[in-house]
């Protein structure tokens, strides 16, 4: 076969036959992508919980178990470690009930645009401090100055009653206004938040355990 | 080899996290993938081309 001089950058069948490849092979790709992230992102079960298995989105039920957040060399960020059990707004909660009571925090959220100010998941915007991990904010727990301004013994009820009445409490610069935040979705929010950061985000946001040093030693804002 | 391919870490096992553990990312895979059969795609065009 003599080799003629002919140039396949301006033959037609060659730009046809790769846009094909190209084409049907992002689209299988993009199905699969679909398929594969679906395993990532189901919520486990009560079960699981039970069990000790670990997902990536735990059950609705986690809200009954302390949530510790620990650095892991194998992995290299910090991941959510699932504790022992732990009362909810001094109850445990039914699979049921927890996931009506996350049901009404997700929809309450919506509802009041948190994400107009905060940052959930890594969406959202940060004028407010982001709230992927929120519940583990050390501001928040027994001895933290969050806690102590609203006068409540434990996380969730100071949450709830600074989400209830966010304009008399000094926080931040840029303080929270009153959304009129009822008590009953003062608490979904509340699950909510504690749900979101048993979450394992790989390690989203990061450096959470270095800002929240840098609170301790006198810094204003943990995240 | 060469820290190209690192052990498995993440929470949920899967082919494309896998592909994410080191430096060999889903992105220059993808573009292997993608690319290597399209020199496939000009020989035989030019073969044709040829005839």
């Amino acid at each position: 076969m003599a080799n003629k001089n002919v140039s396949v950058w301006t033959s037609i069948p060659f730009w046809r036959r790769s846009a094909a490849w190209v084409t049907g092979f992002a689209t299988i790709l993009l199905i699969w992508l679909t398929f594969d992230t679906l395993g990532q992102i189901t919520m486990g079960t009560d079960a699981d919980l039970k069990n000790g298995v670990d997902k990536r989105v735990p059950a609705a039920t986690v809200i009954n178990y302390k949530i510790d957040y620990k650095m892991s060399t194998k992995r290299g960020h910090e991941v959510p470690v699932i504790g022992g059990k732990q009362l909810f707004f001094g109850k445990e909660w039914s699979a049921k009930e927890a996931a009506d009571l996350l049901h009404l925090g997700k929809l309450t959220s919506q509802a009041k645009n948190c994400m107009n100010c905060h940052t959930l998941l890594g969406n959202g915007a940060y004028y407010a401090p982001d709230l992927t991990k929120a519940w583990l904010d050390p501001a928040w727990q027994n001895g933290g100055p969050l806690q102590g301004m609203t006068g409540k013994n434990t996380v969730e009820e100071a949450m709830a009653e600074f989400l209830q009445h966010p304009s008399q409490y000094p926080t931040h610069a840029r303080m929270m206004p009153n959304l009129g935040i009822t008590a009953d979705e003062a608490k979904g929010l509340v699950a909510f938040l504690k749900h979101m950061s048993s979450i394992d985000t790989n390690g989203f946001p990061r450096n959470f355990s270095k800002t929240v040093d840098q609170f301790k030693s006198g810094g204003t804002n943990a995240h | 080899m060469f820290g190209l391919i690192e052990p498995f870490t993440d929470v949920n096992h899967s082919f494309f996290g896998m592909l994410n553990q080191g430096p060999l990312t889903l992105t220059i895979f993808l573009h292997t993938i993608i690319i290597l059969p399209m020199f496939w795609i000009y020989f035989s065009e030019k073969k044709r081309l040829n005839k």
